[in-house]
């Protein structure tokens, strides 16, 4: 099942540009990311312990940036294992300039292994959707922290 | 005893201890210093197993051992044959746990033995292992297309087999001079079988005398020792003893040798001590052989008198990731031989290909080959029907090989003994009230209601059969059955069948068999099943074979009784034993009644052995070994009356007749118990069951949260009647009744749905036909009458 | 399957199980346990803890307060299907329970645990909107009353926060006038709703005086129909015009979608469920 979605942040498109790739951001805005180191020149992993309703469990992530086109799009593949199975994801992200802000879209086909793949097929529209509300929600605090700061100092 | 039980509903003596919860099944046993195995399945349908490590797992407490692929090829362990052989079969091996490739969700890739059960799914979780996922195919179609992952290197282009029955040539011919044809294409969807027990297997090993023995949730305890001892141990079967106590169902799914049994019994040898597995629910999705999933385009050609000139086959049956026991079987001669139906099909041809995927294997299911091509001869009769604009029963009965014709040579290779179709389908008919019907059918689609009516005038062969025969056609087993018929000192007796009971009633129906031709109380005989160390020589049940051919072997093991009983009888009475008879439980000379001897005192006598003939064997048992001269074939026509409900899709069972021919029933409340729970599963594959795998070969309906089987409030009461043409060829002519009802039912309803779509247009849909889909097809339908109308 | 350890804390009052649950923080609350249970069998989850409310005093029964209805958390599903209370002030909840599973699920399941879950596909967050409950929460700083239109945040997610506890629900007892009830549409398996829809419709001298519609199992979590409501209030409730509000009563692409069902059929489901709903809750008004 293709997903997609759309999320506004309030600040220049080089600047979402950079925050999408500093481990030290990704850490604080990924949800339940413990961990997030570096393991590569496009590459992070990381632990990630997450909560949806009844499933709760501690994951092995690993993120790998691709195909980078500063700063306007890249391939982003996630997968994250647990004993309970494995969700993976190859999604395009495009950043487009709207005025003050920066609209992120995001789109990819979810693929679940395991137990998981057998009981989550329901919800995985709506975790993917709640869990990328929270990512960019805490970006777009996160990029508006750093722009306080900044804009005071020019 | 003038009172026979043949024939009467006596209830079950099996179910007091089922129903109070006192039955002895594998999962409630244990052993003094049992230890208990987890399996560490593929989460992923197709990947390389790069590396496995155990430390983390092996450093708890209570972790015994853990076990790979590696480790069972070095112990010698063979790999998990197939019971039958098709020419150019494609073979690949079938180890226990994978050892570089899994080729399924679910495939074994590491065992762990724990001091308890909680332990060693602990340690599962703890098996640091590395596999590198590779592209997976699920549907059989799809494998066979030429940039398809490949699951063998054994087997180029995923093909297991290509398989023909009947004459191309003549269905040609037929064809070229048909009044007309009908094609479809149709998708039998996959089942999952979902026994009520789960698969156990315990294994013990004896290290003085170097012999195992495995209790296992089987339903043919024998098979199972041959294929582990002699392919997969490499050990002398008597060096094995399987013990298959009371079990839970199995339809099929508990005929075949899995890779937990050989893993149990490698480990209880390893670790000398024995070991216990028991699926969870998730396990037995992903483990358990599955069944159905033909994909087939089937034609249909009738002349200008509307009699059927000829039947054309091809389908794709996928095999999933590896050969089970039967698996070669069951999409060919027990699916292509059976295309003929009831009908006088003048020229058959199929053509099947056995396809290899990345899915859990597939193999018998209740019916097994049969359902399918049931589906396809009676989905095509009424479409065909339909094309002709005539009634759909009407159709079949032009079509019906006639009573005279028996012993009728069809075009696919089988030899019908006995037949007579119509006085069933008129039974059906009126059972079910059809003018009346048709009438408040017509009505209620006046008023934008939408009901179907749909047929299924089916036949099967069961009771397998002649081994002569099965050899011919590949079978790597023998389709006798033997029965042990003891006789005790008091009188009371035991029977021991090398058929196995789970669920069918054996116990009380075997035991009326017995007790009739004893003249004794039912109460006195036992029935005994399941054990090789008790048990004499036997293939076990499926096939619906254990009345016909067990219930066989038993009636003439106890004819050998009679025979014996009649001489000491007449060497008690001093009398010629021609001149003895059996009447209300005694011998006695013929006239004289008053001086009798009962069955008691023959039975003391035989075992004092103080009074018998002097070139007489003390004792009195017999064995008796059964190979039958022909399948039986019980046939019938069933009707289903669905409703459809537009506005959402759903479909809903409203009526439900069943008439079908076991010959006589020895027991009719158990036949017609069999004949509900076929139905209830056949009317669940056509209107919930589902068993989807995604495109990477996930199982996503591997729970009951989303896979359907049917349940009380999903269906009606069945409206269940009979004929009786006896099998001319078993001494009780008697013919298998277990799954019949499956066979029938999921045509029947199939048509149901069809004849209730009949208004919008729509000439055909596939199974299941779960609300979304029908309501799909019911919006797409309308938009084209709109189209039509606007053009 | 076997959980994985954990440790099991009973609670016999409401101090007792926040106290537990400020000294567990990772702990799960355990009620019925149909949802929790399972979900630990597949080792889906692996609290460390266990804080069992079920026996917690006080939290279980059905009782009319003036003009609501005040059902305790640890109220059973069959507690709720055989209320003589709620037959009579709140007939659209003992319609709902039957509903639910199976005889032994509603044995065990509790009204408070099934809505703290908040499945996204349960059968009573859609009956507490439509009748405008309210939620009594507890924490250690004192009780605060959430409205069921706050109480429903997310899939799995509500306004409960950790170290709360929900205790009870109140539910306005109907009034004259005013008809209830609930359309389930089940999955054939789960029998959770694919789509359900429920309707609280008052009608005042022939027309519609308020209406409180909602849906569950389609979407993400339950949620009202404004659309819908709005075009009935004022209306004469005929079938056309009942058959006019449903129509378009949420887009597809708010919905969940799947193998069984997608989104766009959901979508269908709810303004056909709906219809049925508001026609039953009209003809059943008293």
């Amino acid at each position: 099942m293709r997903l997609e979605g759309t999320h506004a942040i309030r600040a220049p498109r080089e600047q979402v540009w950079a925050a999408l790739n500093d481990p030290e951001v990704l850490a604080r805005c990924v949800p339940g990311a413990r961990d997030v180191e570096r393991d590569g020149p496009d590459s992070y992993r990381a632990r990630l312990e997450l909560a949806v309703g009844p499933v709760k469990g501690v994951y092995q992530g690993k993120v790998k940036l691709t195909d980078l086109v500063p700063p306007e799009s890249m391939t982003l593949s996630v997968e994250a294992k647990a004993p309970v199975g494995i969700v993976k994801a190859v999604g395009e992200v495009r950043l487009e300039e709207r005025g003050e802000e920066t609209l992120v879209h995001w789109a990819g086909t979810p693929q679940l292994a395991g137990t998981l793949a057998t009981l989550g097929g329901r919800l995985i529209g709506g975790v993917a959707k709640q869990q990328a509300d929270v990512f960019f929600g805490k970006l777009d605090a996160e990029v508006r922290a750093q722009r306080a700061p900044s804009t005071t100092e020019v | 005893m003038s009172d026979k039980y043949f024939g009467k509903p006596v209830k079950r003596v099996e179910d007091p201890r089922f129903i109070t919860g006192t039955g002895h099944y594998t999962e409630d046993m244990t052993l003094p210093g049992m230890a208990h195995a987890a399996m560490l399945r593929s989460p992923y349908a197709s990947a390389r197993i790069v590396s496995i490590d155990a430390t983390r797992a092996l450093a708890q407490p209570g972790v015994l051992a853990v076990l790979t692929g590696k480790d069972l090829l070095d112990a010698k362990i063979g790999s998990i044959p197939t019971g039958w052989l098709l020419p150019d079969l494609k073979t690949p091996p079938h180890y226990a746990i994978a050892p570089e490739v899994a080729r399924h969700v679910g495939d074994v890739i590491a065992a762990v033995i724990a001091e308890d059960r909680a332990t060693a799914e602990d340690a599962v979780a703890l098996l640091d292992v590395e596999l590198e996922p590779m592209d997976a195919v699920a549907l059989g179609s799809d494998a066979l297309a030429p940039a398809a992952p490949q699951v063998h290197p054994e087997a180029p282009g995923n093909v297991a087999f290509e398989w023909e029955i009947g004459d191309a040539a003549a269905v040609e011919e037929n064809f070229a001079r048909a009044y007309r044809t009908v094609k479809l294409t149709l998708r039998n969807h996959r089942l999952v079988p979902n026994a009520i027990e789960p698969r156990a297997s315990m294994a013990q090993y004896q290290k003085a005398s170097d012999e195992f023995t495995l209790w296992t949730t089987s339903q043919n305890p024998h098979i199972h020792r041959l294929l582990l001892a002699a392919f997969v141990l490499g050990i002398p079967e008597h060096k094995l003893r399987v013990i298959s106590p009371d079990v839970g169902g199995g339809f099929g799914s508990k005929i075949f040798q899995y890779p937990e049994e050989v893993i149990v019994l490698h480990a209880a040898r390893k670790l000398n001590r024995p070991v216990k597995w028991s699926a969870r629910r998730s396990e037995s999705f992903v483990s358990d052989a599955q069944g159905r999933d033909h994909e087939t385009v089937a034609e249909l050609a009738v002349d200008e008198h509307h009699k059927v000139l000829g039947l054309r086959v091809k389908t794709v049956a996928n095999l999933g990731a590896y050969l089970t026991t039967f698996a070669p079987a069951v999409p060919t001669y027990l699916y292509g031989t059976l295309l003929n139906g009831t009908y006088r099909f003048p020229a058959v041809h199929a053509h099947v290909t056995g396809v290899f995927t990345n899915t859990v294997g597939v193999d018998a299911y209740r019916g097994a080959g049969r359902p399918e091509a049931t589906y396809v001869v009676e989905r095509m009769m009424s479409r065909m029907a339909h094309e002709l604009g005539i009634d759909p029963a009407e159709f079949r009965r032009l079509n019906f090989i006639q009573p005279d014709e028996f012993p009728y040579q069809t075009p696919v290779a089988l030899v019908y003994d006995s037949g007579n179709y119509e006085p069933a389908l008129d039974q059906a008919l009126e059972r079910v009230g059809y003018a009346e019907l048709r009438r408040e059918q017509e009505e209620a689609r006046a008023r934008g209601r939408y009901i179907g009516i749909g047929f299924s005038s089916y036949l099967e062969a069961c009771g397998l059969a002649p081994s002569k025969l099965v050899g011919q056609l590949g079978a790597q087993a023998g389709q006798w059955e033997s029965a042990v018929v003891r006789v005790m000192p008091t009188g009371k007796v035991e029977v021991l069948t090398g058929s196995h009971s789970h669920g069918q009633g054996h116990e009380t129906a075997f035991a009326q068999i017995i007790a009739d031709d004893l003249q004794i109380p039912m109460e006195d005989v036992s029935i005994i099943h399941g054990d090789t160390g008790r048990m004499p020589y036997g293939w076990g049940t499926y096939g619906s074979r254990s009345a016909a051919v067990g219930g066989s072997a038993m009636k003439m093991a106890t004819a050998k009784i009679l025979d014996k009983a009649r001489r000491i009888a007449a060497h008690l009475l001093e009398a010629a034993p021609e001149d003895v008879v059996h009447e209300d439980g005694k011998f006695f000379v013929r006239g004289v009644p008053a001086n009798s001897k009962s069955f008691f005192d023959v039975a003391l006598m035989a075992h004092l052995a103080h009074n018998i003939p002097d070139d007489m064997e003390p004792g009195l048992e017999a064995q008796h070994f059964y190979d039958p001269k022909n399948f039986v074939y019980p046939f019938g026509t069933h009707v289903a009356v669905v409703e459809v409900d537009a506005d959402t899709g759903r479909v809903k069972l409203l009526k439900y007749v069943a008439v079908d021919d076991c010959g006589p029933m020895i027991n009719p409340l158990i036949a017609e118990g069999q004949v509900h729970g076929g139905i209830a599963q056949g009317v669940g594959q056509a209107l919930l069951e589902n068993t989807v795998y995604d495109e990477q070969g996930q199982l996503v309906t591997g729970s009951f949260m989303e896979y359907a089987v049917p349940r009380a409030d999903d269906l009606v009461q069945f409206d269940i009647g009979h004929t009786v043409t006896p099998s001319p060829h078993n001494p009780l002519g008697v013919k298998g009744i277990g799954e019949a009802g499956t066979i029938a039912s999921t045509a029947a309803t199939a048509n149901a749905v069809i004849d209730a779509l009949a208004p919008f247009g729509i000439a055909h849909l596939d199974m299941p036909y779960t609300p979304e889909r029908v309501w799909r097809a019911i919006q797409a339908a309308r938009a084209q009458t709109q189209q039509a109308a606007d053009d | 399957m076997y959980t994985t350890e954990f440790d099991y804390h009973r609670a016999g009052s409401v101090q007792e199980a926040l106290a537990l649950l400020a000294a567990n923080p990772d702990a799960k609350l355990l009620a019925g346990g149909h949802s929790l249970i399972p979900a630990m069998k597949l080792r889906l989850a692996s609290p460390p803890a266990l804080i069992d409310v079920s026996k917690v005093a006080g939290l279980r029964g059905i009782r009319l307060e003036g003009v609501e209805v005040v059902i305790g958390a640890m109220t059973t599903h069959r507690d709720v299907e055989f209320s003589d209370v709620l037959r009579a002030a709140c007939p659209l909840l003992s319609q709902v329970a039957p509903l639910i599973g199976d005889p032994m699920v509603r044995n065990r399941g509790t009204v408070g645990g099934a809505l703290a879950h908040a499945d996204p596909a349960a059968d009573y967050p859609a009956s507490m909107l439509a009748l405008g409950a309210s939620m009594t929460i507890a924490s250690t700083s004192g009780e605060r009353t959430v409205p069921a239109d706050e109480f429903f945040t997310g899939m799995f997610e509500t306004a409960v926060a950790p170290g709360e506890l929900l205790t009870e629900i109140r539910v306005p007892a109907a009034t004259l006038g005013e008809g209830q009830a609930y359309e389930k549409f089940a999955h054939p398996a789960s029998r959770y709703a694919i789509a359900g829809v429920a309707a609280v419709v008052r009608t005042q001298g022939g027309s519609v005086s308020s209406a409180r519609v909602a849906m569950t199992g389609a979407g993400y979590h339950a949620m009202r129909l404004t659309k819908v409501e709005e075009a009935l209030v004022g209306q004469t409730p005929t079938p056309e015009v009942v058959e006019a509000a449903v129509r378009g009563a949420v887009s597809p692409d708010e919905l969940l979608g799947d193998h069984f069902a997608s989104a766009e059929y959901r979508a269908h489901l709810v303004e056909v469920q709906a219809r049925k709903a508001i026609l039953r809750a009209l003809g059943s008004a008293g």
